[in-house]
């Protein structure tokens, strides 16, 4: 247990020096705009509607005195950190509203969404890729094999216009957007208590069981799509893992002591082939998170991913473009040392690796 | 095996090769193929009023019919294949190399810069791609804005030649190749980074160090050439999924300049109509069987690539 413990604090010791870097690099990006451009990230809330050009240069100049923005880079990078930390991201002029508010009440909608599609992918590509393991060159294999090659080589977009057009358009079992137009008047409404902002949960702590019902056809076809690109590569991984670990000593001697193959395939062999694949996860944690915003906008889900989107249609709006990098990058990071940790409970041997 | 014997004695490579090989000639050949409109050059052709929203069914002239707006799907489709390539060998070649000078270095010096480098990559790692071209468009809009005062109200027009040259410049960049190129040589780096530190302390560079072969020498003439297996057929792969990461984020709108994506984006309203999904096949069909044979055939290439490169596996 105090590995365990010893681990996770350097974890996250390693996590705040990546935020570092990675706040840093960012700023410096930053600095190559001039400082009027860098003054926009700091303006206030209540900007009057009509200003002549004089009251808004005195205004930038105000603030570029204010937050040390003419100061050399070190300075204004340790203000601009300050500020971050305490929760002050800006204001975003096309948001209508503070940057962090803004992403802490996106937050629940891509969260659910990514939390399914974690659900369905893991276990899926977990037994999937043991069974094609297991039964090498079989057809099991072979079709694991061809439909993880799809998976992976068809865009996401593609696969969002088939789904749509099948199971909306003909079938009509699943609809795109977050919620049908009707629960969404409820949910908007003073009746309705959103306690962890999951519709899914929420719908069930309400006692009404439509509204979980009609988040889960809403949230089917995004879950499924974000889902199966990641279920190919945890698969393959698996896979391979399972066929290198049934080549092992202590397979030929359970074999030998009669164990049956079903039972070694999956309590000794999976044991020790978890480890490895989950490693594999850890590394396409970032694709995940680009995959969730991609997905979202596809399906017209309205998550964290309308932040950049916003502020990328309409003219400068460094607040939200910044707040939605940084946001990312934390959520990144966030999931690496949970997946981590998780991997310091399964695994003897990475706990025996950090010593 | 010779390698080359190894690579063509699996069917899946030769597919490979032979999409590849397709895509190479059209890309070469597309100024043949669909002459360009001198007015309009690029993969938009219009064959007919642009009034016109309806899609035209396949004839003679616009052999593969029209978009909306009538817009040729067979220029759009040779050109866009010629982009495509562009686009994903450029990307791919630029990562892999700035990863693997990256990570060349660094294994080598090793030490204080290696760890140094390497941190700097992890940081890299966590930067989901979607953030970076979102990063990479703030800040050329910002220096944009910087640079020319943009009229904001209505009723002010400029000439493009009375913009300033470097403006002209700035706005020519394309967002999505940098924010491709800067977020996506990390995995070179790290790999070249592990296959160096292995190989520098093997007898042969020993010997060559003897010989007073300089550091430059060492990298360049030693180093990276017996590393550089595993780059090249991560750098085939990435070619594939470079143009269809291109194509979805034209699709959803964040840049990016596919011409398939675009000819998706003009479909996609035709896809669904009364009469099934396959009565303007033409509009949606063509772009999405390039896209998935293109990423398909770069995937084979590189499976083929790494089953006859490297010692091990054959």
């Amino acid at each position: 247990m105090r590995i365990v413990l010893r681990a996770f604090l350097l974890r996250l010791v390693s996590i705040v020096v990546t935020l570092l870097i990675v706040t840093a690099l960012l700023y410096a990006t930053v600095m190559f705009t001039p400082a009027e451009t860098r003054a926009t990230l700091y303006l206030p809330k209540n900007l009057p509607s009509r200003m002549t050009e004089q009251q808004y240069q005195k205004l930038i100049d105000n603030i570029i005195e204010r937050y040390h923005l003419n100061e050399p880079y070190p300075v204004q990078y340790a203000y601009w950190l300050g500020n971050l930390v305490k929760g002050e991201w800006g204001y975003s002029p096309t948001l209508q509203k503070d940057v962090f508010t803004a992403l802490m009440e996106k937050t629940p909608v891509t969260a659910e969404l990514t939390l399914y599609s974690t659900l369905l992918f893991i276990p899926l590509g977990l037994i999937s890729g043991v069974i094609a393991g297991a039964k090498k060159n079989k057809l099991a294999d072979h079709g694991v094999r061809l439909t993880a090659y799809i998976a992976t080589t068809l865009p996401s977009f593609i696969l969002a216009l088939l789904l749509m057009s099948f199971f909306y358009v003909d079938l009509y079992w699943f609809a795109p957007s977050r919620v049908s137009s009707s629960i969404s008047l409820l949910i908007n409404s003073d009746n309705f208590r959103q306690v962890t902002g999951l519709l899914t949960i929420d719908g069930l702590l309400n006692r009404r069981p439509d509204v979980t019902v009609d988040a889960f056809r809403h949230l089917a076809m995004p879950v499924f799509t974000l889902a199966i690109v990641h279920w190919a590569t945890l698969a393959r991984v698996t896979r391979a893992e399972m066929i290198d670990e049934l080549n092992q000593d202590y397979v030929v001697a359970a074999r030998a002591r009669g164990i049956p193959e079903r039972w070694i395939t999956w309590r000794h062999t999976l044991r020790n082939a978890i480890a490895p694949s989950m490693t594999s996860s850890l590394l396409s944690v970032t694709s995940l998170i680009t995959g969730v915003f991609v997905v979202e906008i596809l399906y017209d889900f309205h998550g964290v991913s309308d932040i950049a989107v916003r502020s990328m249609a309409y003219t400068l709006d460094a607040p939200a473009a910044l707040g939605f990098a940084i946001y990312s990058v934390v959520v990144v990071l966030l999931l690496m040392a949970i997946l981590d940790l998780v991997q310091l409970f399964v695994d003897p041997r990475a706990r025996e690796k950090r010593n | 095996m010779k390698p080359l014997r190894c690579y063509f004695t699996h069917w899946q490579n030769l597919i490979g090769l032979f999409l590849v090989l397709v895509f190479l000639v059209v890309a070469i050949a597309a100024p043949v193929l669909s002459p360009q409109d001198p007015e309009y050059p690029g993969p938009i052709k219009y064959v007919g009023l642009r009034t016109d929203y309806r899609p035209h069914t396949p004839a003679e002239v616009p052999p593969l019919g029209t978009l909306s707006t009538q817009i040729s799907v067979y220029h759009a489709l040779v050109w866009g294949t010629r982009s495509a390539v562009v686009f994903g060998i450029v990307v791919a070649s630029i990562t892999a190399l700035i990863g693997s000078l990256i990570g060349a270095f660094s294994g080598y010096f090793g030490g204080f810069i290696n760890q140094l480098l390497m941190r700097v990559t992890d940081a890299f790692l966590s930067f989901p791609i979607i953030a970076g071209v979102v990063l990479i468009q703030l800040i050329i809009k910002a220096i944009a804005a910087s640079v020319v005062e943009i009229p904001s109200g209505g009723g002010e027009f400029f000439e493009l030649q009375d913009l300033p040259k470097s403006l002209i410049f700035l706005l020519s960049i394309d967002p999505v190749l940098i924010a491709f190129i800067m977020f996506s040589w990390m995995p070179y780096a790290r790999i070249m980074n592990s296959v160096v530190r292995r190989v520098r302390t093997t007898d042969y560079i020993e010997a060559s160090r003897a010989l007073g072969a300089g550091h430059l020498r060492l990298i360049f003439r030693h180093l990276i050439p017996n590393s550089i297996t595993p780059i090249i057929v991560m750098a085939a792969k990435d070619v594939g999924g470079m143009v269809l990461l291109q194509a979805t984020f034209t699709f959803i709108g964040l840049g990016g300049n596919s011409a398939w994506g675009m000819m998706l984006v003009l479909g996609r309203d035709w896809i669904i109509s009364p009469g099934g999904i396959m009565t303007f096949w033409w509009v949606f069909l063509p772009a999405t069987l390039a896209l998935i044979l293109f990423g398909i055939g770069w995937n084979l290439l590189g499976d083929g690539l790494n089953d006859a490169l490297n010692p091990r596996t054959t």
